[in-house]
């Protein structure tokens, strides 16, 4: 039980995907003008990453044991690819209240690196079938934390005076510099917890 | 004839700045924050882009006429992946310490939107030799992109400048702080901050040509923006 | 129900599933270039840090096991043992999992340690490859332990900024350690 919660809270804090592997930057600095959307992106993501580490797991288990290996990279970017289009299609047609929030966002997952990049980290790190879910789902709530966080500082910077030749992204990039400094603080937080 | 000339020049050189593909158009921002921890690395990640990005653009291309508009998505995503494996088996053959360095990086390039932007915004649309140059313009550009951050994060950050086929992996020189190096500038932050400052510069050297300031399209930068259907597309907008 | 026409669904079906097929078969034959070559950089990194952690041996015999684990022994010209070579890991990293190579000598003491791999944070954890690093192990026979200054018999300095690395090399090494006293029956 003990290195799922180490799992978990490191995917989460000290390794976050966004803010220290600088995965999923695109929907960090494009969608995380509202607290609102970037809730709702950050879900979908949490959703399609755990899905598709799920089908992605016992994909490769084919491949591995065919030494198809070199095949990895352009299966899962299909599999994921069609399992977006998936999502969306069941979601139009049996849950319109949820496709209706997270819809709009799940076109766009697919060329987020952080889905591709939960799925090869998983297995370039070995783990199992159950360590994967949990990292995979660990890796989301990590990006859900830093897109609300951020989208937050985003808020309170519209009212604020930035100097001209900031405003627009360089000043949305020294805000993510901030944010992401505040989460060097978790460093050493994990193994120390489960030391 | 001497016309097409030029305009394959400009195809050319409008990625190196004016089209610059990450301090303009603000795309493939992952790779750039994180393999520019060192040169070595960063020039090593745009190479490989490049190559991937000159062969992709070439073969999509020829097939313009060929892909059905319908699926032509899923088409240059399997196209891409596969140039993407082909240059990560050839490093991992021929240059295994820059495959250490990339690591996850290295397969990810299949979803750096810069390559797949080309192949819809571009490759799609242009014959074989504008594409080509159009690829190799835009890899150069991601190259000198990646290059810049890379040299100032690992020059303030580490003090020092290593590049393994040069000197040995020796240091190359030592400036004034070697001692005692700004170690934030090779932290995540420092990569956020040295991106923004970079972007600021690209925006005011822009602004001088009188032309529009850098701006993250939230949904227009993805590719995946054109397989939206029209009400996605206003919501996304908002 | 709406009716599907071939020219439709069909064709762009197909000429999709061509183009999957020709990548492969083109990635299927890259593969078979090149994995060879890989097979065979892997191997001669492997030997060459093998030199590295025990520059005193000649020739290396091949791998054995003690319990669960394997090791390399290490021979002079006359074929004695002058050395083991262990390969461990810890997953204590703060990127992940780092793997060293932890050379030992017959009489118990660290000859040399090489990092096979690491992924840790450039400019702190990475300086775990730096030699003024690796060589504070090397001479001492004990298990090691991590300070952050002024090291004493047995202790290793922390890398700046990143101690947690260094325990996880640290850790590697003492597991190397025990390996050494299990193959060569209890330690002296």
């Amino acid at each position: 039980m003990k290195i799922f919660f180490s799992i978990l809270l490191t995917a989460i804090l000290t390794q976050n995907f966004v803010l220290a592997k600088f995965l999923g930057i695109c929907p960090f600095l494009g969608v995380s003008k509202k607290t609102k959307t970037a809730t709702g992106m950050s879900l979908a993501v949490i959703f399609v990453m755990v899905l598709s580490t799920a089908v992605t797991y016992p994909i490769n288990t084919l491949l591995v044991n065919n030494d198809l290996e070199y095949l990895q990279t352009i299966v899962f970017i299909l599999v994921i690819a069609a399992l977006v289009q998936l999502v969306e299609i069941v979601l139009k047609k049996y849950m319109p209240p949820l496709y209706n929030s997270l819809g709009i966002y799940l076109p766009l997952i697919t060329t987020n690196c952080a889905v591709l990049g939960v799925v090869l980290l998983n297995i370039d790190n070995g783990y199992g079938f159950a360590e994967s879910m949990v990292n995979s789902l660990g890796a989301g709530i990590g990006f859900l934390v830093a897109m609300v966080m951020f989208a937050g500082v985003r808020e309170r910077m519209e009212s604020s005076d930035v100097p001209e030749s900031l405003k627009g992204l360089p000043i949305t990039l020294v805000a993510a510099s901030l944010v992401s400094m505040s989460f060097l603080g978790f460093a050493g937080l994990v193994e120390n917890l489960f030391a | 004839m001497a016309e097409k000339k030029r305009s394959l020049g400009k195809e050319l050189t409008k990625g190196f700045l004016d089209e610059n593909p990450v301090l303009r158009l603000v795309l493939g921002t992952c790779p750039t924050l994180a393999v520019s921890t060192s040169v070595e690395s960063a020039v090593g990640m745009g190479l490989a882009a490049t190559i991937v990005l000159i062969c992709s653009n070439i073969a999509i291309s020829a097939l313009r006429k060929v892909i059905p508009s319908k699926v032509r998505i899923p088409a240059y995503v399997v196209v891409i992946a596969s140039f993407v494996t082909i240059v990560q088996m050839l490093v991992k053959a021929f240059a295994p310490s820059l495959d250490e360095q990339l690591g996850v990086y290295l397969p990810l390039i299949v979803v750096n939107c810069i390559i797949l932007g080309r192949a819809e915004a571009f490759a799609g649309k242009n014959n074989v030799l504008a594409s080509a140059v159009d690829g190799l313009g835009m890899g150069i550009g991601f190259t000198i992109a990646l290059f810049t951050m890379g040299f100032i994060r690992e020059f303030f950050g580490t003090g020092t400048i290593t590049i393994s086929l040069i000197n040995n992996g020796k240091e190359l020189w030592t400036p004034l702080f070697g001692e005692n190096p700004i170690l934030i500038f090779i932290l995540a932050p420092g990569g956020f901050f040295v991106f923004g400052m970079l972007i600021m510069l690209a925006n005011k050297i822009a602004e001088k040509k009188g032309k529009p300031k850098a701006q993250l399209h939230s949904c227009k930068a993805c590719p995946m923006f054109a397989t939206c259907t029209s009400s996605e597309k206003e919501d996304c907008e908002r | 129900m709406k009716k599907f026409s071939f020219k439709e669904v069909g064709v762009p079906a197909i000429v999709l599933f061509l183009i999957a097929a020709i990548c492969t078969a083109i990635l299927a034959v890259t593969n078979d270039v090149t994995l060879p070559k890989i097979n065979e950089n892997n191997r001669q990194a492997e030997i060459k840090s093998r030199q590295i952690v025990i520059s005193t041996a000649d020739s290396f015999s091949d791998e054995k096991t003690a319990g669960d684990k394997t090791y390399v022994e290490a021979l002079d010209k006359d074929g004695n043992v002058i050395g083991y070579v262990f390969t461990t890991s810890s997953a204590k990293g703060y990127g992940g999992e780092i793997k060293i190579m932890t050379g030992v000598s017959a009489d118990g003491k660290v000859t040399g340690i090489e990092i096979l791999s690491i992924e840790e944070t450039a400019g702190l954890g990475m300086n775990a490859k730096k030699d003024t690093f690796k060589n504070q192990y090397v001479g001492s026979s004990g298990l090691f332990n991590v300070v952050k200054s002024n090291p004493g018999e047995n202790e290793i300095q922390a890398l700046t900024g990143a101690t947690i690395t260094s325990s996880a090399v640290t850790e590697a090494v003492n597991e190397a350690l025990e390996i050494y006293k299990t193959v060569t029956g209890g330690g002296k």
